[in-house]
């Protein structure tokens, strides 16, 4: 037992350096040469002028303008629909409802690059709707999608992916006794929704909208695909200032984007720690869908929520059906008017096409584990110590949320483009490993924010029963804490799994001839003039999707279905 | 447990993965689609073990600045002239004569022995008569800012080496005596970027001659053709006032190869006038020596008198463009 229990202390030990070595070297490291980047230029202290080059530039202007208002006008617009489908998945009594789900979950696995590329692949000009709408419609431009609508449009159907999986938990949290107590008391409908739903739920809410505005700032996928000419945010501009070899002014407008996310995550946390409530053993009543008693009302929502769902279904099934027809035929008919397997057959027939799905799956895949694992072992810790040191740890933790990834990607070519002592003097731009090694960092902060909420949100009398019992510390994480927590691990696993897949500017900045990734396959292809390219690319789309789906299938059955309720965001 | 399994099984799927990837000669290029795939396989068939990284011109660029102490390729082909000057200025190649350069006119050639150009391509101003009279056609680049041909033509991204190489063309006729370019020359990018499409990507510009008034193209010869080709209309090029800008293409060996007598094989495969012919045969571009063009089809050869160059001076041009590009991309476009 002794022997057993020294070990290990060992491991622990041995742990808490590796990560220690690992935050140094790839967190703290990579920002502080970002930084050194921004503030110097030639070897002196620029940043005055390069403050004044950007202020003068035009573009960069209306780059800040056209993300602060269309940051808060997506918060606004995708909040209004994302609580619309949890009323209409979790509260109302709705016909089709397994339908509406599966519709509303789409965004879980078309994200990123990908879903940029099927709405411009279906709305854009060359589009299937755009043809259908011209043919009924000709004074409408072939352009019609593209611009702030087109980015918003996307935004705000395709960022509602945190209320499907976090809101909806939260509303099956209700306790409906409390519903049947009002009613019982006479309250309306609305004064139900408004007075005993809402402030249950609030927090999630106020969380979840933060993780929007989050997504929303640093968008870059859907402006650069949607946005056309006139339309471009924050973050397509840090990757132009970069390619001029301005990294001085590409790395300050990053930090700019940096400092406002910051707030935002400091809001978060201290509306996390207004809303914390433990979980894990409450025997509530499970919520029970409401009838809609006026039939107008019925109908609406009934028509409003079909109609969403067509919006979420009709690209994805546009593109599933394309990747069957003959390159040929696309962006040249609006449906396919034959069907072929050879698309397939010429990417999964282990070719050169096949290749960039394997590196996406096999440096995600790897990526999510290391993540986990850090995560699984740091949190507890950082949970359960708190001083300066773990403080400091959490800190680092987030720094990849709140530093925009294309800094990010900056300060580790920065940081590693020469040999470097704190990897044994390698250098590692250029070489396999810096793409995957970004991929761990940049899954760190979901993993920590929602892997820490479970850790929080267990009842502390499981451990105390468990001690009381005698069991060892490692045993009681073993088998108490970690079933708890489990759950809540593997759906933010597949979830940024998913993400992984779709990730373009990291993966654009540090891949490299032997690990070309997936995103940069699409875009290649999507930009292509090719056809043949164009087609393989709506393989990688659909198969990506597929992928997406299973995870996430068998995430949500290993952790919603489960009791107890451990996503306490 | 499962965790540990899964681990050690990735561990050891890499290290067999590995081995097989390291042999094969890197090649950053460029050239994208079907080139890049008739490279590959012409230099397979040829014994050449070769691996091929293409993205657009600036990006590559970029990178191999980027990776310069760790260089991951070997072979440097098909950037264009004031690219390969830089990269030669940062000390990325090493010097190597190709077996084929003797024959190359001397101004292809590289005083230190490092760059040798191999094909050459036109950037030229084209315009569609289907859609736009010939009477009405444009005869100079300086003429795209009359309001006649407002929305007609088609600017490209400006991280591509063509959109680069035509926007310097049209710079350069404004420098004055200090060698900077004139407010005048400002006045008239913007005037041309005011009146232009502007697009990000392939898709987008073949969209704008497609379905949209586009009828005038800025492009390489040999972009312009397969534009053509996949608009199914017919084209006409420009012969302007003042010339065309003329860019060649280059190759050149990374001084950091680990890989050299691989390298030397394949630049003296790649660059020789069999390999050439074939390649103006199968894509119409224009190679630079004299035996390849003569073995060239008819239309090649009379592709290479096409249009009047443009006189440029690339390697003087080449320190200032990254001053030009920021002022358009800031405040211009």
């Amino acid at each position: 037992m002794s022997r057993t229990i020294g070990l290990e202390r060992l491991l622990y030990w041995f742990g808490l350096i590796a990560i220690g070595w690992a935050v140094l070297t790839f967190l703290l490291a990579p920002m502080a040469a970002a930084l050194h980047a921004a503030l110097f230029r030639h070897g002196g202290l620029a940043i005055l002028d390069a403050i004044a080059e950007l202020a003068r530039s035009r573009r960069v202007r209306a780059a800040l303008w056209n993300t602060a208002w269309l940051t808060a006008v997506t918060t606004a617009t995708v909040t209004i629909v994302g609580m619309f489908q949890v009323a209409v998945l979790e509260y109302f009594r709705v016909k089709g409802r397994g339908f509406l789900k599966i519709a509303y979950s789409t965004p879980l696995v078309f994200g990123g690059v990908v879903a940029a590329a099927g709405y411009n692949f279906t709305y854009g000009p060359g589009g299937a709707i755009t043809a259908a709408l011209t043919a009924l419609f000709p004074s409408i431009p072939r352009d019609w999608f593209i611009g702030w609508f087109g980015v918003l449009f996307a935004h705000t159907f395709l960022m509602t992916s945190f209320h499907f999986l976090f809101l909806r938990a939260a509303m099956r949290r209700v306790d409906y006794s409390t519903i049947e107590a009002a009613r019982g008391m006479g309250a309306s409908e609305m004064m139900i929704l408004s007075r005993v739903v809402l402030p249950v739920i609030m927090p999630t809410v106020l969380a979840v909208t933060l993780l929007t505005l989050n997504m929303a700032v640093g968008s870059f996928a859907a402006p650069q695909v949607l946005g056309g000419r006139d339309f471009h945010m924050l973050s397509q501009m840090v990757l132009t200032l970069n390619s001029l070899r301005r990294p001085d002014m590409a790395a300050l407008l990053a930090l700019l984007m940096g400092v406002v996310l910051m707030g935002l995550l400091l809001l978060s946390q201290y509306f996390e720690g207004k809303g914390a409530y433990t979980s894990g053993a409450k025997a509530t009543t499970r919520i029970q869908l409401r009838p809609i008693r006026n039939p107008l009302m019925r109908s609406v929502v009934h028509a409003l929520a079909y109609l969403m769902a067509a919006i979420y279904l009709v690209p994805v099934a546009l593109i599933v059906l394309f990747s069957f027809a003959p390159a040929s035929s696309i962006g040249m008919e609006i449906l396919p008017s034959t069907l072929t397997l050879a698309n397939y057959a010429l990417v999964l027939g282990g070719g050169t096409a096949f290749v960039a799905f394997f590196n996406s799956i096999f440096m995600s895949a790897g990526a999510v584990v290391v993540g986990l694992a850090v995560t699984l072992f740091a949190v507890p810790i950082m949970v359960r110590k708190r001083n300066w040191l773990t403080r400091a740890l959490d800190a680092s933790f987030f720094l990849p949320w709140i530093i925009p990834t294309i800094l990010l990607a900056v300060g580790l070519i920065a940081a590693f483009d020469a040999p470097n002592p704190l990897v044994g003097n390698a250098v590692l731009l250029g070489s396999y490993w810096l793409l995957p090694i970004g991929y761990v960092i940049l899954s760190l902060p979901l993993m920590v924010r929602f892997i820490r909420s479970a850790f929080i949100g267990i009842d502390p009398v499981f451990e105390e029963a468990a001690r009381a019992m005698g069991a060892s510390g490692p045993y009681r994480f073993r088998r108490v804490v970690l079933p708890l927590v489990a759950p809540t691990a593997i759906l933010v696993a597949g979830m940024k799994f998913n993400n992984l897949m779709a990730e373009y500017p990291l993966s654009a900045f540090l891949y490299n001839v032997n690990n070309r990734p997936l995103p940069i396959a699409i875009v290649d292809g999507a930009v292509s003039a090719d056809a043949d390219q164009a087609a393989i690319s709506l393989i990688y789309v659909t198969l990506i999707m597929a992928f997406s789906l299973a995870i996430i299938l068998i995430a949500e059955r290993l952790s919603l279905g489960r009791t107890p309720e451990t996503s306490n965001l | 447990m499962r965790l540990s399994t899964l681990v050690a099984s990735a561990a050891i799927a890499l290290a067999t993965a590995f081995p097989a990837l390291a042999d094969a000669l890197t090649i950053y290029s460029p050239q994208g689609g079907e080139r890049a795939a008739w490279i590959a396989e012409q230099a397979k068939a040829a014994g050449h073990d070769i691996k091929l990284l293409n993205a657009g011109g600036g990006e590559l660029f970029d990178r191999l600045l980027a990776e310069k102490n760790n260089p991951q390729a070997d072979v440097v082909l098909g950037m264009v002239d004031t690219s390969m000057a830089l990269l030669k200025k940062e000390g990325l190649f090493q010097a190597y004569t190709p077996t084929w350069a003797k024959d190359l006119p001397t101004q292809f050639q590289d005083m230190d022995g490092m760059v040798y150009k191999f094909w050459q391509t036109p950037i030229v101003l084209a315009y569609y008569p289907d859609k736009l009279p010939v009477a009405e056609a444009p005869k100079s680049w300086l003429d795209l800012t009359k309001d006649q041909y407002a929305g007609k033509y088609v600017i490209g991204a400006s991280a591509w080496q063509t959109t680069r190489m035509y926007l310097a063309g049209i710079l350069v006729r404004f420098l004055d005596t200090s060698g900077e370019v004139s407010d005048e020359g400002w006045d008239f990018l913007s005037k041309l970027y005011a009146g232009a499409v502007v697009v990000n990507d392939a898709d987008s510009q073949i969209e704008a001659f497609k379905s949209g008034r586009a009828s005038i193209d800025l492009n390489w010869l040999g972009g312009t053709f397969k534009l053509a080709k996949d608009l199914g209309a017919k084209v006409k090029v420009v012969e302007t006032d003042g010339g065309t800008p003329v860019i060649s293409e280059g190759v050149a060996i990374m001084a950091g190869t680990d890989q050299l007598e691989q390298a030397k094989a394949f630049v003296d495969w790649f660059g020789s006038a069999d390999v050439m012919a074939v390649y103006a045969e199968k894509f119409g571009q224009v190679p630079l020596l004299p035996e390849a063009l003569a073995k060239s089809p008819v239309a090649v050869q009379e592709n290479a008198k096409l249009v009047k160059p443009q006189p440029i001076d690339w390697d003087a041009i080449a320190p200032k463009l990254d001053g030009w590009l920021q002022k358009i991309e800031l405040e211009i476009r």
